[in-house]
């Protein structure tokens, strides 16, 4: 340590044990929550193998769901978008197509491709959005499952209350209308729905994984690959770690905060009750979630949020470095915001686990971390600059945190290969392992700045969501 | 708590405690990384062994099933004795007559069935439902109703009992299979609620079996348990049971609560019109 027989050695000291502690403490909770993950993983897996999901199929009494599908500037690929939505397999379902104003063809190519035309459907306005201008539906009888409604621009989550007035079911599935879904997602996201009793499911929600660089073809994925570029690869990497080592052990605890914006079941009848999406939130799928727990524990309903661990959402991560940071800091705005509007939760045993262990965990781990880690950063140049530094602690302090950070990525690896195996080829696992190394250098200081920029934008009163261009995924005809 | 800050300030511990994290984080990596190896090594040799059984199944499945080659004598031969004492090869020759009956109905399913005697996969089946782990004990209920052992029928409606819901699902699909609504009939006394996902299956199996014989399906209305109630109006109303109507018209006069009631009116209502 630092010897130096002053006031500041006593600051110093206590700082880094501080941050030491810190260290020790974010780290443990992620290896409990591995540790759960993974045994609760197991656990579903063993079930799974024989679970017959085909019997939802011909059953009438399978839950009926409306798929919400929000789309704004979705020209390019909006067509082959909604018919893999209509080829889903399933049969209690409706597909509602919401035209959040966009300013390109989108609504022309789907009147043409799906023959639609001006419907006078009854319309209850449980929640106030902005003005439709118009409802459609198809006369052609094959596309009879698809409504595609034409709003002025409102937002995302604006667009999805509109599917939350018009949806005939007592389900809805709020998706992104560019992701991939798994022929069978909507068999295993309704399946909970039907498992409780006495308990109420008011949310399911699914795995998402990366598609960039995977196989297209009619909307379906055929081919896995790990891209080769290093900023969505180690998003792979990132998303196996957060979904199969973090949201499973929060679903087995029942304390789930958020269920992804691109793939979620959620009962209508609650979600309406709890107020539908918030517009004045970014982080609308997260709050959703909360404020619809809130709403039953408030109201002593008992209830529960469910969680599949299978991949049955592939999504586009972002390969260039400014739409990742603007991803990043509106995910760091959503959550800023949902914890402040839901304050009133924190360390509130009324709430429970959530209250006592769901909530801080978010302010502490997920809302703080980055604050926490910039200003460790500043204090330690300071420290340089003023030769406070024990260089012998503080490589050794460093090479702490970067060993973890590897060993907590190959645990995410372990259990990928022992459950889903989605990444069969030598080539892909190797590249994997190299983001691993490489993560805690190069994508981990990147998604500190990004929240950073989040807390700034949140300060200077940025709102909405900002251009979100993709790429587009790679097809096979 | 004084005393834990003393310590936890004397910082003594904590290059001994970072050297020895890194270490152990290093080595659990390490072992990590060459379990994941064994595990595609294993996978790839597993895969390479399945392909060569299976070529050689399907031989001897076309001599026994096909051919009318007497069990006894294939038993004899050389090339398959071998095989046929090694554990995996009969796994996945289990797996392999599991699937061709599956695909098969009449002569060809009763040979296979016979075949699954003989080979003595059917004690493999047996030994399965004694088995502490429950998944082991659903694969051999799984085995053994499809190949129609009716003789294990006891013992997987005892099974059928557990509280564990994947274990009981299975079992009760098997029964139904087995024996028809005898299968689900101790339902009646069930204490516990049966949920939806659990009736959805039972219904399906009814369908998927073609159960003809519905006798019995009415004294699912008699139970105490509202939720068996609800599976045998449901199972009333899918397998269009208009010969149980007088039943459920009696259950709507002295439903147990209104739920119940609606539910019987709604399948009075369906039948009705599909008269």
């Amino acid at each position: 340590m630092i010897f130096l027989n002053s006031e500041i050695t006593w600051f110093v000291d206590v700082y880094i044990l501080l941050i030491l502690g810190y260290a020790i403490l974010i780290m443990s909770s992620y290896l409990i929550l591995a540790y759960l993950s993974t045994k609760a993983l197991r656990s579903y897996l063993k079930k799974n193998s024989f679970i017959d999901y085909e019997v939802l199929l011909t059953s009438e009494f399978a839950p009926k769901l409306s798929l919400i599908a929000p789309a704004y500037n979705e020209g390019f690929t909006i067509e082959e978008n909604v018919k893999s939505l209509l080829s889903l397999n399933y049969n209690n379902y409706q597909v509602i197509v919401v035209n959040d104003g966009s300013r390109d063809n989108s609504m022309e190519i789907l009147i043409n491709t799906y023959d639609l035309f001006l419907t006078e459907l009854e319309v209850d306005l449980k929640i106030e959005t902005k003005k439709v201008r118009g409802i459609y539906t198809s006369r052609n009888a094959a596309f009879k499952k698809l409504i595609v409604v034409d709003k002025e621009n409102g937002g995302k989550a604006d667009a999805l209350n509109v599917g939350l007035n018009i949806a005939q079911n007592p389900y809805v599935v709020c998706i992104d209308v560019d992701c991939i879904l798994d022929k069978d997602s909507l068999l295993k996201l309704a399946k909970p729905f039907l498992e409780s009793y006495g308990k109420r499911i008011i949310a399911t929600g699914g795995v998402v994984r990366i598609a960039n660089q995977c196989v297209i073809r009619n909307g379906r994925l055929v081919e896995i690959n790990i891209p080769d570029a290093i900023l969505p690869r180690i998003q792979v990497l990132e998303y196996l770690r957060a979904f199969l080592l973090g949201r499973m052990a929060w679903g087995r605890l029942d304390g789930l905060l958020l269920i992804s914006g691109a793939f979620g079941a959620f009962d209508k009848e609650i979600a309406l009750l709890a107020g539908g999406y918030s517009t004045k939130t970014v982080g609308e799928d997260m709050e959703l979630v909360v404020r619809m727990r809130r709403y039953m524990v408030e109201n002593k309903l008992p209830y529960s949020v469910s969680y599949i661990p299978d991949p049955l959402c592939w999504t586009e991560a972002p390969e260039d470095f400014k739409i990742f940071k603007k991803q990043r800091s509106r995910w760091m705005r959503g959550t800023i915001e949902t914890l402040t509007l839901h304050k009133k939760m924190f360390l509130n045993p009324k709430y429970k686990l959530l209250g006592m262990l769901s909530i801080p965990y978010w302010t502490f781990f997920e809302f703080l971390a980055p604050a926490i880690e910039f200003t460790g950063l500043i204090i330690t140049l300071l420290f340089i600059f003023f030769g406070f530094i024990n260089w012998h602690f503080f490589f050794l302090l460093v090479f702490f945190v970067y060993t973890f950070a590897v060993f907590f990525s190959v645990i995410a690896l372990y259990s990928e290969e022992r459950t889903y195996h989605k990444y069969p080829k030598q080539t892909d696992f190797l590249k994997l392992l190299l983001a691993a190394f490489i993560e805690p250098l190069y994508f981990h200081p990147l998604t500190v700045y990004a929240a950073l920029v989040g807390y700034k934008e949140k300060i200077m009163g940025t709102k909405g969501w900002g251009e979100m261009t993709r790429k587009g995924f790679t097809k096979k005809e | 708590m004084v005393e834990i800050w003393e310590l936890y300030k004397n910082s003594n511990w904590v290059e001994p405690f970072l050297i020895g994290s890194i270490c152990l984080f290093v080595g659990i990596s390490t072992v990590l990384y060459l379990l994941i190896i064994e595990s595609r090594n294993r996978k790839i040799k597993h895969e390479k062994l399945r392909n060569e059984y299976e070529q050689i199944i399907v031989e001897l499945m076309y001599s026994v099933v096909f051919m009318d080659v007497p069990f006894s004598s294939v038993k004899e031969e050389q090339n398959y004795a071998m095989f046929l004492k090694n554990t995996y090869f009969r796994e996945v020759l289990t797996e392999s007559v599991i699937n061709l009956h599956k695909n098969y109905d009449g002569v060809y399913a009763i040979k296979l069935e016979q075949f699954y005697k003989e080979s003595e996969l059917i004690n493999n089946s047996f030994k399965k439902l004694k088995n502490y782990k429950w998944e082991v004990k659903c694969k051999g209920i799984t085995e053994l109703s499809e190949m129609n052992i009716t003789d294990a029928f006891d013992i997987i409606i005892n099974i059928s009992k557990s509280k564990n819901k994947t274990l009981k699902i299975t079992a009760i699909n098997a029964c139904i299979k087995l024996v028809g609504v005898k299968g689900i009939i101790h339902l009646t006394e069930h204490p516990y609620p049966i949920d939806d996902w659990t009736q959805v299956n039972i219904i399906n199996a009814f369908k998927k079996h073609d159960i003809g014989d519905t006798q019995g399906v009415e004294d699912l209305l008699e139970s105490k348990n509202t939720t068996v109630v609800a599976l045998g109006l449901k199972l009333i109303k899918e397998l269009k049971l208009t010969q149980k109507l007088p039943h459920v018209k009696q259950l709507t006069e002295r439903a147990p609560n209104t739920l119940i009631q609606y539910e019987a009116q709604s399948v009075l209502q369906a039948l009705n019109v599909n008269l």
